[in-house]
């Protein structure tokens, strides 16, 4: 047992956490937030610099061939300090997968430009209902004359506006039950028959509706085999799950830090409202949510990175981390009081992205199922 | 980063359920604290604890020259969590000799005191049952306020007062007493110590405490010009509020490994009842009513586990834990409520069965965690006297008292 990071662990958090306060400060998400793009170019470049990208990557694509838990207390940081932009869905999204089922060809043809940071990538998986079921996937990709034919809207497809390739799964055989009949395929996100549309969201995070209109598919870009769609699907909701709870879990230690501070500075009746325990037990919640949500989370990615099965520790974590994020961001907007409220303070940041991280890879009743069926129910 | 129990501590947690197989009966039940009342239930507890010494387990932690093992804190914490899980009785001692008054006499007291009192603890001897005389009618919460009052008169304390929620007094040899020996200390808490009183001494009264579930747990405990020999203070005259934050860190460090060892085995039991148990021609373990509450359940348990690690981990390290014990015992209460409301929600009209009826369902486990959790959130510091601590001590706020 170790609870301890490495060395080498520790300097990158530190690298992550100095870089993100300098380069990335509340004004400039604020900025971001009412942009287009939703993301800074400069800042994707510095990240791609410092390895960012190719973090856990082989060194062949160009990668620093980290663990995969190293590429968690990296999203606890950017969660800690808030980085809006295409990151997570080119990272965990896509290279993780591509990295896992992709064929030399595609690996190295992709996978250098993700580490350079020239290329941005989003997974177009969830339809109109935003459910993570088998069954609510219904695109599909037809076999005509040697190649595939997709049609079909994927909603809520994460910075699909600035994306240059998509990874797309689709139905290629209606004919099988929901989980066997589905393929993925790599498309540039710039082909004819593609229509993206931005969907306006709370915390000015890109999400987008892309419509795919008879879009031709060679069959070498299908990637891994016909039919194997929903093991890549099980791969990245695995994945991309606890990476998505390490940034809430660094998100929810940020709010209970600022909390904590304003609670020791703000004074009404000649106190510091720390003093009074109607906040003072209030803090100490979100500490224990806090550091239970941590633990898990590096459970989870210990689990991952040993190769251990771990869907039941990756599902109980996601529900661990929807919880406690909405209950510590409401603490903190509280806690802070008027000011919480307003547009003029950070606070409201926190409080504004619980919904995008609560639905992304599986709400709380999907991932409740998924504890309820590993645990003999 | 590693997150994996060892082989050592593996392998013990297998001979833990081999002996669980073989000394606990298949239809007993460990009702927590309950041993206390009754006499037979006293008998057998106290059976067990003696095999469990001879196991080498009831005080595996202690140096080899006072009986114990010298084992790691990571065994210690799989013993916590497995005998709870298999409801083995006896590793308490009446809770106080085993977890804190030895430690703290390692740490505190003088040689000839631990060569007379660790190795009766250490054989599961009636002679090693301590109670603890801490809690008194106007110091709960505020423990520095007691009163019983230990005057010193040449080689011997008089002690004059009263204790109350006295956990088995009417088992014990001997209380683990605080007395108030400089009344004019310029702060109470300077003027506390630390005595070892026979609970034969002439001039101590035990009286019955029922518990609302009508079991004798607790008790009051008169000192009426008891004699106690001044060779029975232990560590330094009123320094005895220190050494006991210390001791209460001690009983506190292994409660959440306790709770999930427990809750643990609880969770199995009520997935097995709702896996044959029909309401409207579905099975409960159908309803998803039912499959989130236990799911959300086996996710508290999950954290608890997490929690036990990190602070036996930190104690490992030599981390002497004050904020981690509380928290782990703050987030255990909440999670024993949490067990226990979905239990007997579950169970329904059977909730209310008593544990002895012939209509009872899975041994009355349930009605006995309803009937326990409130006291079991009061005792050893309330929920609101942890997070207290955590607030002052991990978060750096203001005593708020």
């Amino acid at each position: 047992m170790d609870f301890n990071f490495s060395e080498q662990q520790n300097m990158l958090r530190n690298e992550a956490r100095r870089f993100l306060a300098k380069e990335c400060p509340k004004s400039k998400v604020k900025e971001l937030e009412k942009e287009q793009e939703g993301y800074d170019l400069q800042i994707w470049r510095d990240m791609a610099d410092m390895g960012w990208m190719g973090l856990v990557l082989p060194e062949e694509y160009g990668g620093l061939n980290a663990d995969f838990v190293d590429l968690v207390l990296l999203m606890e940081e950017m969660g800690r300090n808030i980085l809006p932009g295409p990151f997570f869905s080119t990272v965990a999204l896509c290279a993780l997968p591509l990295l896992e089922y992709g064929n030399d060809v595609q690996k190295a043809e992709y996978l250098p430009q993700i580490t350079r940071g020239e290329k941005i990538w989003t997974l177009a998986m969830t339809e109109s209902s935003g459910d993570y079921r088998a069954s609510a996937l219904e695109a599909e990709a037809k076999l005509e004359a040697g190649e595939y034919v997709l049609s079909g809207d994927k909603s809520f497809v994460s910075y699909a506006n600035v994306a240059d390739h998509l990874l797309v799964v689709a139905r290629t055989d209606k004919s099988k039950a929901p989980e066997k009949g589905l393929t993925f395929f790599t498309v540039d996100a710039r082909k004819q028959g593609i229509h993206i549309e931005t969907i306006s969201t709370l915390t000015g995070e890109k999400q987008c509706k892309v419509s795919f209109k008879n879009v031709k598919i060679p069959r070498k870009d299908i990637l891994g085999k016909v039919g194997q769609g929903w093991d890549i699907v099980e791969y990245i909701m695995r994945k991309a799950t606890v990476l998505k709870c390490a940034e809430v879990s660094g998100a929810c230690q940020a709010v209970l830090d600022m909390s904590n501070t304003y609670a020791k500075e703000r004074i009404q009746f000649g106190k510091p409202i720390g003093s009074f325990q109607a906040i003072q037990h209030k803090l100490v919640d979100m500490l224990i949510d806090v550091e239970g949500l941590q633990y898990l989370v590096h459970q989870a990615a210990w689990l991952v990175s040993t190769g251990a099965p771990c869907d039941l520790q990756i599902a109980m974590t996601k529900v661990k981390a929807n919880e406690v994020y909405r209950r510590i961001a409401l603490s903190g907007v509280k806690i802070h009081g008027a000011i919480g409220f307003t547009m003029d303070h950070d606070i409201g940041l926190y409080y504004r992205r619980v919904l995008g991280a609560e639905f992304v890879l599986g709400d709380t009743d999907l991932h409740l199922d998924k504890v309820a069926a590993n645990i003999g129910l | 980063m590693d997150f994996k129990l060892s082989e050592k501590e593996e392998a013990l947690r297998e001979e833990i359920r081999r002996f669980a197989k073989a000394e606990i009966p298949q239809d007993f039940i460990n009702n927590f604290l309950d041993e206390e009342s009754r006499d037979e239930d006293w008998a057998f507890t106290m059976s067990i604890s003696k095999k469990l010494a001879r196991k080498g387990w009831l005080v595996m932690a202690w140096p080899k020259k006072y009986g114990g093992q010298e084992a790691s804190y990571f065994e210690r914490m799989v013993l916590a969590m497995e005998a709870t899980y298999w409801g083995i009785p006896g590793l308490g001692m009446g809770i106080s000799g085993t977890a804190w008054v030895g430690p703290s006499l390692m740490l505190y007291g003088n040689e000839e005191q631990r060569q007379k009192y660790l190795p009766p603890i250490a054989s599961g001897d009636p002679d090693g049952v301590w109670c603890t005389g801490y809690s008194e009618p106007n110091a709960g919460s505020d423990f520095a306020n007691i009163q019983t009052r230990a005057a010193r008169e040449g080689d011997e304390y008089i002690v004059n007062g009263q204790k109350v929620w006295t956990s088995c007094a009417h088992r014990a040899r001997w209380c683990w007493l605080a007395v108030v020996t400089d009344p004019n200390a310029p702060k109470k808490q300077h003027g506390i110590s630390l005595l070892i009183v026979d609970m034969k001494s002439p001039g101590i009264t035990v009286r019955p405490l029922l518990s609302y579930s009508g079991v004798h747990i607790f008790n009051e405990v008169f000192f009426d010009n008891v004699r106690v020999p001044a060779a029975n203070l232990v560590g330094v005259e009123n320094r005895g509020w220190y050494q006991l934050m210390q001791s209460l860190a001690y009983e506190r460090h292994s409660v959440g490994a306790q709770i999930y060892g427990a809750g643990k085995r609880m969770l199995e039991s009520l997935v097995e009842y709702v896996a044959e148990t029909k309401q409207d021609g579905v099975l409960l373990s159908q309803n998803p009513v039912i499959r989130h509450k236990l799911a959300e359940r086996a996710i508290e348990l999950e954290t608890l586990k997490m929690l036990s690690y990190e602070i036996t981990w930190k104690m490992s390290q030599g981390v002497v834990p004050i904020y981690e014990a509380s928290r782990n015992k703050a987030y255990g209460d909440y999670i024993q409520e949490q067990m226990a409301y979905t239990g007997t929600e579950i169970l329904g009209a059977y909730s209310q069965v008593d544990q002895n009826s012939k209509f009872v369902k899975l041994k009355g486990a349930i009605q006995h965690l309803y009937l326990l959790f409130p006291g079991i959130t009061i005792a050893a510091g309330t929920d609101e006297i942890e997070k207290n601590i955590i607030g002052q001590f991990k978060l750096g706020l203001p005593k708020s008292y």
